[in-house]
């Protein structure tokens, strides 16, 4: 029987959907926020899930919606919109391999979020051929669907939701830094890797706390690639 | 939203979906080519955990900064880790993770 044959594209779209269920926890409480504060921004409930459906990248949205409430030029803001998002540039690069080829691609990749990315990243390579298309699809639909619903929730009971439950907003963002930190702890059994690693968290952690998040993801990946080409180990000794 | 609004929320989005389709079918072409050019740069496979341990970091920083929530953080982390290291899989580590951070932050809330 074929590989193909083997792998039900459905069953492989449902792992995929169930993989990305970590992903939720972060991304209900910020498209939540999101539709708060664009409702609050002057912006209807339909037009926050036009801007969450088409632009679908967390940070830049918010930064869209402030800036149009404090009058800013509309060019402005579409070239911040597009400057915080150019670190999607690399994301696309890294998962060519590890795809087939399809002609849907070109609206497929609207998914391709920093946390899709991390978990494609990490889970295609462990996965068959057959099943990596439909996998993504699932994972990247859920998280599409759950950032658009969210900001729905959020700009009609966003207020009333924060209210009631106001802790459940602080815990869930936390399934993030812990479904990150399963992604990269494989990689600190590697002197090398371990120290360019250490250094991008430290920085980006740094970078955030200084009120920088919105170029911490790039800056920080930039500073650990310079660590990883100067600094190197000397094996030698262990092989004397 | 005015039609300028609205224009500039189609050249925000088009803009950033280029931003994702275009390299990576660039990539996907580029490995599919007879000239020779079909190995992917180095420094996009080091680039690529590196963004991932960014992401990390960004997302660390609790929701409300204090000092309950950053212990019950390190302690989330330490757990996410300890049951990684057993089962080496994504969903159970997480699990345990958010649990024992909000077991924290619940605690704190109730103590407090």
């Amino acid at each position: 029987m074929s590989q193909l044959a083997r792998y039900s594209p459905v069953l492989s779209a449902l792992q995929g959907v169930r993989e990305a269920i970590p992903l939720l926890g972060g991304y209900i409480p910020v498209s939540l926020s999101f539709g708060l504060i664009a409702t609050q921004a002057g912006f209807s409930t339909w037009e926050a899930v036009v801007i969450s459906t088409l632009i679908y990248a967390g940070a830049s949205q918010f930064l869209f919606v402030g800036m149009v409430a404090a009058g800013s030029p509309l060019w402005l803001v579409v070239a911040m919109t597009m400057l915080i998002n150019v670190r999607h540039v690399v994301y696309g690069p890294n998962l060519a391999a590890l795809l087939p080829r399809s002609r849907h691609w070109p609206w497929l990749m609207h998914g391709l979020t920093d946390q899709v990315f991390a978990l494609a990243l990490t889970r295609l390579p462990q996965l068959p051929d057959a099943k990596r298309f439909s996998w993504f699809v699932g994972a990247s639909l859920l998280a599409w669907g759950a950032w658009i619903i969210g900001t729905a929730v959020g700009a009609t009971a966003g207020e009333a939701f924060t209210a009631r439950w106001p802790l459940l907003g602080e815990i869930m963002p936390f399934a993030l830094p812990a479904l990150f930190l399963t992604m990269v702890a494989p990689r600190f059994t590697d002197k090398r890797w371990a120290m360019a690693m250490g250094l991008t968290i430290l920085a980006a952690l740094g970078l955030t706390l200084v009120g920088w998040s919105n170029v911490a993801i790039p800056l920080a990946a930039a500073c650990g690639a310079l660590c990883f080409y100067t600094v190197r180990f000397d094996n030698r000794r262990r092989d004397s | 939203m005015s039609t300028a609004l609205w224009l500039a929320v189609v050249v925000s989005a088009f803009g950033t979906l280029l931003m994702r389709v275009v390299p990576f079918m660039w990539m996907q072409r580029r490995l599919d080519s007879d000239t020779g050019m079909n190995a992917m740069p180095q420094w996009l496979g080091i680039l690529g955990p590196l963004m991932i341990a960014a992401v990390l970091g960004v997302s660390v920083v609790p929701v409300n900064p204090g000092l309950i929530s950053w212990i019950a953080t390190v302690i989330g982390l330490g757990v996410t880790l300890l049951v990684w290291r057993r089962l080496r899989s994504l969903g159970w580590p997480v699990a345990a993770g958010v649990s024992v951070f909000g077991l924290v932050e619940i605690v704190a809330a109730l103590v407090g």
